[in-house]
Parts: C-alpha cells; structure tokens; sequence
C-alpha cells in the first residue's frame, strides 16, 4: 500500500482548478482540503473545517485576501489561515492561537501539489522536467487508487511505473497521476508532455482514453475497501484550555529581515519585514508589533498591511527628541538587517458591524488607520478617512492610499483642525464608530468634539502612541493577589507591573507606560488611581481594570484578579 | 402576477429565480406541499390539473410546468431576448438542456424528496442516476471553460437551460450527493451566483463577489 504513504506528494488540484475567488474541494488521503487562491496568486491548503463549528470551509467565502466561513462568518487569513475576526464578537481581537491547520502546497506543471506529512521538499517527477505540459481533465473514479494504478498500467502497451503513484506512457508522452482521495476513491490526473498542435483534438481524445479507463476500472468488480479513517488535527491546547499567562515583559518570538526600507514620507521611513522562514503569523486591522531594536529598545509600531498580505509594513516617524526608538531604526537598520519582533497583538480591534466608519489619523497615526481602511475597502463597508499633515509631503504611504475613500486636510492649525472635526463627527446616527490615532492633542480634542456632537463612548475608539501625562508615582499602598494568594507592598518610585514581575508573578507587557493596554489587570476591591490613556472614562469610573504599568492606588489596599 | 409557491421546492425556486433574475415583480401563493401534500388537493388541482407545482399566474394565463414557465416568463419579460434565445441552434441546445433538467428532476430532486420530505422511492438508484449526468454536466462544463463557453448552451450569456438545472444541482447536498468530483459545475455554481438579480433558498447561499 505504498501508494496510502502519508508523505508523498501528489497532485490534488488543477491550476485552472482555482479560478478567482473560488474554494475547490479537494481530498487527499482521506484528509479534506479547502484550496483556494489570493488575489495576489498565492495558493492556500487548508482542513477544510472551520474551526468554530466544523462547517467546510470549501462552502466558504473567498474575498481575495481572507476566506470566511459560511456558517458564522469567521474570517481567515491567506498564508497563516490565521482567524482575523469573529462577528458575534465584534468589539474584541480574536486570540492569535486561532489558526486553522495548514497543508504544503506546491504549483508545478500546471498543477497544485500537496502532501499530508511531506518528509522532503517537493520535487517535481523527472518525467515534467523540462516539459510544457498540458494537463488533461481530472477523471474522478471509484475504486481503491492501487485498482486504478494496476489497470491503469494496462491501458497502452509500452507503460513504464514512475513513482508511486503514477504511470509514463513514452509513446503518447502520456503520464497518468493517480490521486489517492481515500482508500477507495481516486482521481486520475493525466498530462501531455508537449503541447499538441490540435490542443481541443487532443484534450477531447485522452479524456476519451481516460474515461474509458475509469470505466474499465469501475467495472472490474475489485470491492472497495472502507475509507480510510481520519482523526481531525486537535485543536491547540491554548484554544480548549484557559491559555497560560505569558511570560513577563515584551516578547521577541520572531525573526523577520527588513526586505525595505525607504522614505515613506518626510521624516518618515517605511520598514517592510519579511519572515526569515515560514509565514508570519495572521494580523488583524489595528494590530502592532513590538520592534527590539539593536540598543537594546523594544518599541510598538502598528501594520498598515491589508488582509492576506504575507510581509508586515511599519511606518517609523523620525523623532530626534524621543527615546532613541526612531533615531535608531532610522540610522541603524538597513535593509537585510535581521531583527526580532512580538507575534501582532490587537488592543485597538476594528468592529466590521458598523453601517459607517470614520477613520481619523493625525500624522504618522496613519499607520493603524491604513490596515482598517484596506480591510473596510475589501469587504465593502462604506467608511471615510480623514488624513491631518503638514504637507503633502508628509502623508506617509500615499502608494496605499490611492484608491482607498481617503481626504486630506492638510497644514491646518489647531483651530482649523477643530473645525473639521467639527464637520466630519456631525451627523452620528446608531452604528456609526469612529477610529482615531494621531498626537495626543488631537486624540483629545476628537474624543471632546465626538462627545460634544452626540457620539456615545462605545462608538469612540483610540490609540495613543505615548501616554503624555506626567505619572505620579509618589504614593505607596498594599495589593492582594486574589489568584496567587500573595499580599505585596508597592512603595513609592515602583509600579504595580514591577512589583509583580520581581515576585514572580507573569504579566505580559509592552509599552510601559500606560498607553497600550497590554498589562491589563481587573480590580475586585479597592480604588484605583488611573493614570493611563488606555480605559475610557467609563472603564475608568467602574473601576475593575487597572493598567499596572502605571496606575496606582486611591485607597489603602487594592485586590487584583491576578 | 402570482406564482403558487413553496419555498422548499426546487423548481418553485427555480421560478423564483428566474423572476428575480427578470427584476418582475410578483405575489406568492403558499402551497403547502409538505407535510398536506395541498398540491394534489382537489381545490389545487382546479388550478392546476396536473397537481403540480409551481404555478404562475399571469392575468387570465396560467402555467403550471416549470419548463412552461421559464419559457413564457424568458419570451414575455426579457426584452434583450437573452434568456431563450431564438436562434436554430440556441433553440436547440436550450430544449436538450431542459429536457437535462427535467432528469436531473427526477434523480438528484427524487433524492433530495425522498432524503428530505419522505417521499416514496428508491434513493440510491436516484443518486446512481443523478452522478451520472452530473459527471456528463462536469465533462460539458469543463470543455467549456477550455473553449471559452461558461454556460450550459453555446451562448456567451446564459438561459433558461441554466435556471432550470441550477436548483437540483445546488441543493443535490440534500439529496446525499457531494459535489466534491464535479469541480467545473462547482465553478458554474459560482457563475450563476454572481449573476445581477440573483436570489437565495434555504440551503443555497451567496458566493463572494468576483474581482
């Protein structure tokens, strides 16, 4: 039964198989595969089950960039097969651990090739090389592929086995493939190793021979064996547990190379990163990565990519006043440079169940608001976005922009961007949502001007780059880990987070400074004294999270959920 | 107009489709047709006396074959004449088509009748013949697409063989019949998706929009 050998590698689909924005279904050794091909060409093989409620995803979507379940409309990435969005929970990030089990897939000689636990990299057969195939029509046949193989053998005289799984007929520079679907289906692949003068003639003739070898096959009465019995890829075990607490401190699980880098605007450059191997993990509109510099920094940056693209873009703004963060990737990095980032995490999701969005960016703000106008563009959801510059020549990735609902307002001073915020925040009505990123005065003045024309908190969403309040951690107080059974004195000068981190107790952070929302904690007793810019006022006054990288205590003691 | 109408019913979505496809506008009739079997009702079959549905009802004219009704309602509400072309030979190859649909009917709908709502028949004898058109259907489709014909008939658009075969072959799932060995009708599923004017039934879903 060489042929039911899990590490081969077998044809499954047709190139033409995979026309735009189609889901083929395709099988291989028992194992179901949901195919489906990007926009921008590159071929997906999936299981082919949501992994929310197991409907096939071969019954999904394909929008070009993601693939979306029928049933409940969970979004996929191409490439990763990373879950980007979940529409009964259209406020929140989905977990980075959803990610759908991927297959190799391979486009040779006009075919897609695959295998379930490949042992090798994928060579195409001697026989193709060289060759300007023409791959016949797929003939489907019910029977075991070794019935079909053996008789396939007999269908000319001069048949010579190459491979496992499939036969060479030199004369009629014939090769049949015998896909195995399951232990007793198969599909006979045949491909013509030149191209014929009379490509119709010839395409019609060997679907004949084909067909008229499924027949022969079907008919010669060998009993199929059962279907191979397949147990589904258990899904992750941070997915079916409650997930372990990260790590303390900002992680750097992966290795990406600057492939570019260039000026994306004045002051502005533009970091293009690509995995140094594998695919990078799936990232959702709004998602940032944290950068670890080569002096030792670690610094958030948001990707502007749009769905299913397979390198992550940031945009670094030059500050020659700042930490240090910018002036080293300005200077330092160049490109083929290889550093170390986090996986994406999403503290500013983007809800796609709004009937209109506004998207505000101030300067290099742009950067989140760029992936959430491409993902709104992509599936269709009326949205505006307003870019504030200084010029023209400061409006970061205006390639991006083009053909993207984008206006610009450019050289205004405080006052005039008041008044067009002014304008674009009238007129709210139910389901509208806002999305704001930019410098802090201007954050401010949206969230004033939003609340002042009507707009409810819930529909006011931001991201601060930097928290610009001056924290005071002047006073000191007692915490009670209500989890870890721990009672622990913050004195003045230390944070909550590091009180934390020195005792051994695992938080994860990232900026550290109150602006990301990373190092979220809930309060069950006690008073916090919010210092952040992450929790909106309401967060702020029910008083159940604290951001414990800066916020402290108004009362003697807080319990911490932790 | 007034199309006598169950909603499960393949060839009443048929009809459906065609109207929504024609942008007429309509009135329906429920007929319950499971679990009362009302179509066979003496007072259905003063209507229809083939106890049949579906049924449209235009002014005084009633037609109550699905043939019949995609035939009239293509002649009578498509002024660009695309949808029963009147060429010899379009004429041809939509009569072939149709006569197609109605074996599809027989096979793949018996399955899904008998699957779904109980009705008297022998299943996978229905199944045994529906495969056997449906990988005549793939084997046309797939030709096509090579000659640059994505439809059932020669035409560049499709007809009213199209709409006919459409529903039986989409809903064959009911029926116990995957499409997964029919690659090139998956692909005309998608076609006939993606057409202005297209409408859904309980288990026929939208596709993504083409590029």
């Amino acid at each position: 039964m060489e042929m039911l050998d899990l590490a081969g590698w077998h044809p499954i689909a047709a190139s033409s198989d995979l026309p735009t924005r189609h889901v083929f279904h395709g099988q291989l050794l028992g194992r179901e595969f949901a195919v489906w091909r990007a926009d921008d060409g590159f071929v997906n093989v999936w299981e082919n089950r949501c992994l929310h409620r197991g409907v096939r995803l071969s019954l999904g979507l394909n929008d070009g960039r993601e693939l979306r379940c029928l049933y409940h409309g969970w979004r996929y990435s191409s490439r990763s097969a990373g879950c980007t969005y979940i529409p009964a929970h259209p406020a929140d990030a989905p977990a980075r651990t959803i990610c759908n089990r991927t297959y190799d897939a391979v486009e040779a000689a006009g075919m897609v090739w695959s295998s379930v636990a490949p042992e090798a990299e994928f060579a195409l057969p001697e026989v193709l090389a060289g060759a300007d195939p023409l791959v016949l029509r797929p003939v489907p046949v019910n029977a075991a592929p070794g019935v079909a193989l053996a008789l396939a053998e007999g269908l000319l005289p001069d048949a010579r086995a190459i491979g496992a799984a499939s036969v060479s007929f030199a004369e009629a520079g014939l090769v049949v493939f015998v896909q195995p679907l399951d232990a007793h289906r198969c599909v006979l692949r045949g491909v013509l190793l030149a191209q014929p003068d009379d490509r119709m003639a010839a395409l019609r003739y060997h679907d004949g021979v084909l067909c008229g070898l499924r027949d022969r096959i079907e008919a010669s009465g060998e009993v199929a064996p059962p279907p191979l019995e397949v147990g589904f890829q258990p899904v992750d075990a941070a997915l079916a547990e409650m997930p372990a607490r990260a790590r303390s401190g900002p992680k750097a699980e992966l290795r990406v190379q600057v492939a570019r880098k260039w000026d994306a605007a004045q002051d502005v450059a533009g970091f293009q990163l690509r995995a140094v191997r594998g695919v990078l993990p799936a990232f959702q509109p709004g998602a940032h990565i944290d950068v670890h510099l080569p002096n030792g920094m670690s610094r958030q940056y948001s990707i502007t990519n749009a769905p299913g693209e397979s390198d992550y873009t940031i945009g670094v703004k030059r500050d020659a006043a700042g930490r240090g963060g910018s002036v080293c990737l300005h200077g330092d990095v160049r490109e083929g440079d290889v550093l170390a980032i986090s996986a994406p995490r999403n503290n500013f999701p983007l809800r796609r169940d709004s009937e209109k969005v506004l998207l505000i960016a101030g300067g290099i703000g742009i950067t989140p608001m760029l992936a959430m106008a491409q993902a709104l563009q992509v599936q269709g959801i009326p949205y505006a976005l307003h870019v504030f510059a200084r010029s023209e020549a400061h409006v970061p990735f205006a390639d991006r922009l083009a053909g993207l609902a984008v206006t610009r307002h450019l050289g205004l001073d405080a006052a005039g961007t008041g008044a067009v915020l002014g304008d674009i925040l009238s007129g709210y009505a139910f389901s509208h949502h806002v999305y704001v990123c930019g410098p802090a005065p201007m954050l401010t003045a949206t969230r004033e001007i939003a609340a002042g024309a009507g707009w409810p908190e819930e529909a006011v969403h931001f991201e601060y780059f930097a928290n610009p309040e001056v924290i005071d951690d002047s006073t000191s107080f007692e915490i009670a880990l209500a989890r870890s059974a721990m009672t622990l004195q913050v004195p003045a000068g230390r944070s909550i987070l590091e009180v934390l981190q020195e005792n051994g107790v695992d938080v994860p952070s990232s900026c550290e400074q109150g602006a990301c929302g990373t190092c979220v904690c809930g309060v069950l007793e006690g008073e916090p004294e919010h210092q952040d810019v992450y929790l909106s006022a309401a967060e702020r006054a029910a008083n159940d999270q604290i951001m414990t990288c800066v916020s402290r205590a108004r009362s003697a003691r807080l319990v911490l959920d932790i | 107009m007034k199309l006598y109408d169950f909603e499960l019913h393949a060839e009443c979505y048929a009809a459906r489709l065609m109207l929504s496809l024609l942008g007429v506008t309509y009135q329906t009739e429920a007929v319950d047709f499971y679990p009362e079997a009302a179509h066979l009702a003496p007072e259905f079959r003063a209507i229809n006396p083939l106890g049949r549905l579906p049924l449209l009802e235009d002014g005084t004219l009633r037609f109550g074959t699905v043939q019949g009704i995609l035939s009239y309602l293509a002649a009578a509400y498509d002024p660009t004449g695309h949808w029963a072309p009147d060429t010899a030979v379009l004429r041809g190859e939509v009569a072939g088509w149709m006569a197609v649909a109605g074996e599809l009917a027989a096979t793949a709908g018996q399955a899904r009748l008998i699957e779904t709502m109980f009705a008297d028949g022998d299943a996978e004898a229905a199944r045994a013949g529906a495969e056997a058109l449906l990988r005549v259907i793939d084997q046309h489709l797939w030709f096509g697409e090579v000659e640059g014909r994505d439809w059932l008939c020669s035409a560049t658009h499709p007809t009213i063989a199209d709409i006919a075969c459409f529903p039986h072959v989409v809903l064959s799932e009911d029926g116990g019949i995957s499409r997964q060995d029919y690659p090139a009708i998956r692909r005309w599923i998608d076609r006939v998706k993606r057409l202005e004017g297209f409408t859904v039934m309980s288990g026929v879903f939208p596709t993504s929009s083409a590029l």
